[in-house]
């Protein structure tokens, strides 16, 4: 909310600065986001009147005008001005020598100086509202009323020292939605009076009245109005008037709506003012029926229900209650002549989310899903009526006012020693009792608690906490003390048998692999096209199509990571992202981390590109591949198997399912070639994606003996198919040899010369070991000897000679 | 070249004749090893004095031809003369052996500043090490860390945390709605901010706490949501929420906790910080948190950092807890805000890109 610092000023004005009370107004909790001053600086510019204009003898398009500056020059000043509104009569601000004028861009003023313009003395200048700095474009010099002292500070005349402030007002401060709320709070806070709420007399002289029936109590709880006749609609808005609700960010449109928009930023009261001579019969306030509808004010017609709750006469639907008004009966320029003006009390949940469903808002609806003051109704129909007569003249009809459903004002109790609790300090009694006071809040002290009655204008105050929070607030929190807590305290640990998540993103940077963040929605071509996912979670209010569905895999979003660093000339990427995915499952339940039909496990997705290390002198350039990758994976999954398997992402005969103990983990493999072009990429990265769960998972330690025996290695070469696993023939194996085995691993894989084409040689390591005795050569050969057997049996394994 | 010449020259066999004074052989020979360069010369001139008929030898000879009281005499000095060229071999010798080693270990010398071999190592995300830090900052004082689903259910991020809908503060956060609905059969949404777990993880620990007074303490850090997109907003985004609730957790101990996190996290205690009402449908009193710069580009402007606030009692007993009994804070900040005020970022979007040429910075 905008207004002016005189605005405010004219309720209630503690001796500050206007810094002073902005801070003061932030500390409180009505954030000052902006203070602008209304006009920049500038001097000795003052009320000039033209006394006569002649054309200047040298050029066309200036005049040399002789101004009265009254007691700044006893006799006239000869001024030649540009202007071509500049004529004998007009007042007007003058800029006398020495004056500085605003400051330009680079913030040095414009100083006036006695000049000869074309060979014609000039004394001083006279001014536009844009070079006064208080219009950003102008026609001509500033016209000041014809009544304008001569010879006044244009400042002082203008009311320019004043500054506009912008606040931004937290949805539970319905009642500083106005410059006279906001008076009220400056009054509780700083203490300076108060003035009283501003409020005309309106003489009665007409009868008439317009029958209006309140239908809907659950809509509108008080409904006033009052027929005004023979109005000047097209009056001028007063200047004073009109410079306010400037200042305020309101342009002036005609003194009916200006007179309107005047009231609800200074009380907080919006009204509607309907054209009385288009209003058929009598008016009925009432929820909507479907299928009506209605052409608002501002042009669009929406579709009303019974969920929206209106204002119509005979006719129709007028006006979409407590919101906007409708076009048919709205006040105009030409045709206007007798007017209905309207204030009601609406009730905040009858008219919360009604705006936003028709996707607009207005400044009444607001401050009617935020609640209005309905005690007050009288007073501010006949504050706008006086108004309206002052400034439009015509003859005003008694207020018609029906209250049938208005809140209840409960008594709320605060306990004096639960405040003291929660705020963390002892404020006294008295002090709360003061800050009450201070506030309007009328309330009485019994021993250790006060009761406490909330006026009709707020809408916060309900329970206790609501009463803490205002004491907090008005004591200023800059006043309660920052404690470490004194409290009970329990210790915690980490469980052994799972690693934290920071210590998976640790081994696999280890890795050479950098850590993104990309975002949990993606465009749908990636699920559908390259994740394979034919009905992912779609996002009803995308902000963008290429962000329209959550994605179910991590590796679209590292792939595109990729192809933006391959963009930036990067010659090697490696990214990695732990974020969740999501699925529509029908076997997910509400529980305490659970959302029934959609499951959201956290993931480790990551993309190697490139050489397998990067380009350097000591090593031999290499692409990254499948066993790079493993090795990867196995620093954070210690114990993963590769089940080869296939997936749509995945190169069919390079990739593998990952297990551990059995369990599903996730993926890993080469992408799949027809994905490349997708990404700008020309060669085939190694991608992983595994569940962040699983891989947390840690083995127990269980301690073996060191045995002091010596430990026998022996190598064997067994030539088989080349189908043959490594994991189920050295498992084979295992199984097969006695409890002397330590290890058994393959430390090379043969193919080519001197095999068949449809064999390998597999080149075994068998550690031995006896812990109670030295292994005699006799059991060493019959262990080897049972493993070759095995091996035969098992696989057609031959040995390699 | 002249070194060897200067051997060759070292030890013609006329310079020493017979019979001379016998310190003269010793100073010989030493001068002759001296001048050997090589093992091969070494050997050489070493058989030149005590070889089979080197000069010693031949003069051991010509004893045998002197009365036994020169014997006596000459023996003792040629013996002297003996032991002491020997002395004088063996210790060129060792001479010769460290200067063979040490041009070997010169040749084998390595260039030390070749960058090292292999991969290198990667780097976690600026804003996950927020996270960490802050993780650690809390954990100190006992926090424990919470984290839950994303797409959320209505109840759980509005409704239980005080906000209907249709209640204007609703309009605070613009939310991401997916086309699913709950078992409450509104629709399903992405979660606008981490306070569902407080909820969540308030409902799951309340018994321990009413039972075994056993305080809530817990931060939840994780990815939020907003419809919101430019250099200051993006629609996905982190923050942490911090819950604490016990019998006596104050305001004060609010502005108390969460200024000391502060000082901590950007390691300064002239960091200023100031609480100012504001609101949040779960706290009252609520308050946002606002801190200052002492020097660096940001000082004397202050700058937001935080919502707050004690909770709301509607709230506490939707954790299942009776709030008559139990209060407590809770408070929620940006990871991204508080990464971009601690390393000087002004751009939000380089958080999300990807780029090697940013993460590597923080690595």
């Amino acid at each position: 909310m905008k207004f002016s610092e005189s605005w405010l000023r004219s309720f209630c004005n503690p001796s500050m600065t206007t810094d002073e009370l902005a801070h003061a107004l932030t500390m409180a909790g009505l954030e000052v986001e902006e203070v602008k001053p209304a006009a920049p600086p500038f001097t000795k510019i003052v009320v000039g009147e033209i006394i006569s204009r002649e054309k200047h003898p040298n050029a066309d398009r200036l005049s040399v005008c002789m101004v009265n500056v009254g007691s700044h020059s006893a006799a006239p000043l000869q001024i030649v001005c540009g202007a071509p509104n500049a004529r004998a009569g007009i007042r007007i601000p003058c800029a006398l020598v020495g004056a500085e004028l605003p400051p330009d861009a680079e913030g040095k003023p414009f100083v006036i100086k006695q000049a000869k313009m074309r060979s014609v003395e000039s004394n001083g200048m006279l001014c536009s509202s844009k070079e006064l700095g208080i219009s950003e474009a102008s026609e001509g010099l500033l016209e000041l009323p014809l009544d304008a002292p001569v010879g006044a500070d244009i400042r002082e005349y203008m009311k320019l020292n004043d500054a506009v402030f912008e606040v931004k007002l937290t949805p539970n401060k319905a009642d500083c939605l106005s410059v006279y709320g906001v008076a009220r709070e400056v009054h509780a806070i700083t203490g300076a009076s108060l003035a009283a709420a501003p409020a005309r007399e309106v003489k009665v002289t007409l009868k008439d009245v317009l029958r209006a029936k309140v239908s809907a109590a659950d809509l509108c709880g008080r409904f006033a109005g009052r027929i005004i006749r023979g109005v000047n609609a097209k009056a001028d808005t007063p200047a004073w008037m009109r410079e306010r609700l400037e200042r305020a960010g309101q342009r002036s449109i005609s003194a009916l709506v200006d007179i309107s928009n005047y009231v609800m930023l200074e009380l907080g009261r919006p009204t509607h003012v309907f054209d009385l001579d288009k209003v058929h019969g009598s008016l009925d306030v009432r929820w909507a029926k479907k299928g009506e509808t209605l052409k608002l004010l501002n042009g669009n017609t929406v579709e009303l229900d019974e969920q929206v709750g209106v204002i119509a006469d005979d006719s129709g639907v007028e006006s979409l209650a407590g919101i906007m008004g409708g076009d048919s009966t709205a006040v105009n320029l030409e045709t206007t002549k007798n007017v209905y003006v309207e204030a009601a009390f609406w009730h905040p949940a009858a008219i919360q989310g009604r705006s936003r469903r028709f996707n607009f808002s207005t400044d009444a609806g607001h401050r009617f899903e935020r609640g209005v003051d309905w005690e007050t109704i009288p007073q501010h129909i006949d504050y706008i009526s006086a108004l309206i007569l002052e400034i439009c003249g015509g003859e005003a009809g008694p207020i018609d006012d029906q209250t049938v459903s208005v809140p209840a004002r409960n008594a709320v109790t605060l306990r004096i020693a639960r405040a003291q609790k929660v705020i963390g300090v002892a404020v006294s009694a008295d002090e709360m009792s003061a800050i009450f006071t201070r506030l309007g809040l009328r309330h009485t002290r019994d021993a250790d608690k006060f009761t406490v009655t909330p006026p009709s204008y707020r809408f916060d105050i309900e329970i206790e906490e609501d009463l803490i929070e205002e004491i907090a607030r008005i004591y200023g929190f800059d006043n309660i003390p920052a404690l470490p807590p004194l409290a009970r305290a329990a210790m915690r640990a980490e469980p052994t048998d799972r690693r934290s998540l920071h210590d998976l993103r640790g081994a696999i940077a280890a890795k050479d692999y950098f850590e993104v963040i990309n975002y949990s929605f993606v465009d749908e071509s990636w699920e559908k096209e390259i994740v394979g996912n034919v009905n992912p979670i779609r996002l009803l209010n995308p902000i963008a199509s290429q962000m329209a569905v959550m994605r179910s895999s991590l590796i679209p979003g590292l792939l595109a990571n990729v192809a933006h660093n391959l963009k930036h000339k990067a010659a090697r990427v490696r990214v990695f992202e732990l974020g969740k995915v999501f699925m529509r499952d029908s076997s997910a339940q509400d529980g305490k981390l659970g959302i029934s039909g959609v499951s959201q496990p956290l993931m480790l997705g990551g993309v190697a590109w490139g050489g397998a290390a990067s380009e350097q002198w000591g090593e031999r350039e290499r692409t990254v591949d499948f066993f790079d990758g493993k090795s990867d994976l196995q620093a954070v999954i210690p114990g993963l198997v590769c089940v080869k398997a296939t997936h749509p992402l995945l190169h069919p005969g390079r990739s593998a399912r990952i297990t551990l103990n059995g369990q599903h983990a996730g993926w890993l493999g080469e992408l799949h070639p027809r994905h490349l072009k997708a990404f700008d990429l020309d060669s085939a990265p190694i991608v992983f994606e595994v569940m962040a769960s699983v891989a947390q998972l840690k083995k127990g330690v269980a301690v073996e003996v060191v045995a002091k025996t010596p430990l026998v290695r022996r190598d064997v070469a067994l030539v088989v198919e080349q189908s043959v696993e490594s994991d189920a023939l050295i498992q084979s194996l295992h199984q097969a040899a006695g409890p002397v085995i330590r290890s058994i691993d393959v430390f090379d894989v043969y193919r080519g010369a001197n095999l068949p084409p449809d064999r390998k040689s597999v080149a075994i390591r068998v550690l031995m070991q006896d812990t109670e005795r030295t292994l005699e050569d006799s059991q060493i050969d019959a262990t080897m000897k049972k493993l070759v057997v095995r091996a035969e049996e098992a696989f057609g394994a031959t040995l390699r000679t | 070249m002249n070194k060897v010449e200067s051997t060759q020259r070292a030890a013609p066999e006329s310079m020493v004749p017979v019979g001379v004074v016998p310190t003269t052989i010793v100073q010989a020979a030493m001068s002759d090893f001296q001048a050997c360069t090589t093992h091969a010369a070494l050997e050489n001139a070493k058989s030149r004095y005590l070889g089979k008929s080197g000069l010693i030898t031949e003069r051991l000879k010509g004893l045998s031809e002197l009365t036994p009281e020169h014997k006596k005499v000459h023996g003792a000095e040629i013996n002297r003369d003996k032991d002491s060229i020997e002395a004088a071999y063996k210790s060129r010798r060792g001479e010769l052996e460290t200067e063979a080693l040490n041009a070997k270990l010169a040749a084998e010398s390595i260039d030390v500043t070749l960058p090292g071999r292999g991969r290198g190592t990667g780097g976690i995300h600026p804003v996950i090490q927020t996270w960490q830090r802050c993780e650690e900052i809390f954990g100190s004082i006992g926090f424990d860390v919470a984290d839950g689903p994303e797409i959320e259910a209505d109840w759980y991020n509005f409704t239980a945390l005080n906000n209907p809908p249709n209640h204007p503060a609703r309009s605070m956060q613009d939310t991401f709605y997916v086309d699913m609905n709950g078992t409450d059969g509104l629709p399903l949404l992405l979660r606008t901010h981490t306070s569902p777990m407080q909820v969540r993880y308030a409902k799951m620990h309340a018994d321990d706490l009413t039972n075994n007074g056993k305080p809530i303490k817990v931060i939840a850090p994780g990815r939020t949501y907003r419809v919101d997109s430019d250099a200051t907003h993006s629609p996905m985004f982190h923050q942490i929420e911090g819950l604490w609730i016990d019998e006596n957790i104050s305001f004060a101990d609010l502005k108390g906790v969460y200024t000391d996190f502060l000082r901590r996290f950007f390691e300064t205690d002239a960091l200023q910080v100031r609480f100012r009402p504001s609101y949040f449908p779960f706290t009252e009193p609520s308050a946002e948190i606002d801190m200052k710069f002492d020097s660096g580009p940001l000082k004397g402007r202050w700058l937001e950092i935080s919502g707050s606030g004690q909770v709301h009692p509607s709230v506490v007993k939707n954790f299942g807890l009776d709030p008559e009994r139990f209060i407590g804070f809770a408070f929620g900040s940006g990871l991204e805000r508080l990464t971009m005020l601690k390393h000087g970022i002004g751009d939000l979007r380089l958080f999300f890109e990807g780029d090697l040429r940013f993460l590597k910075q923080f690595a």
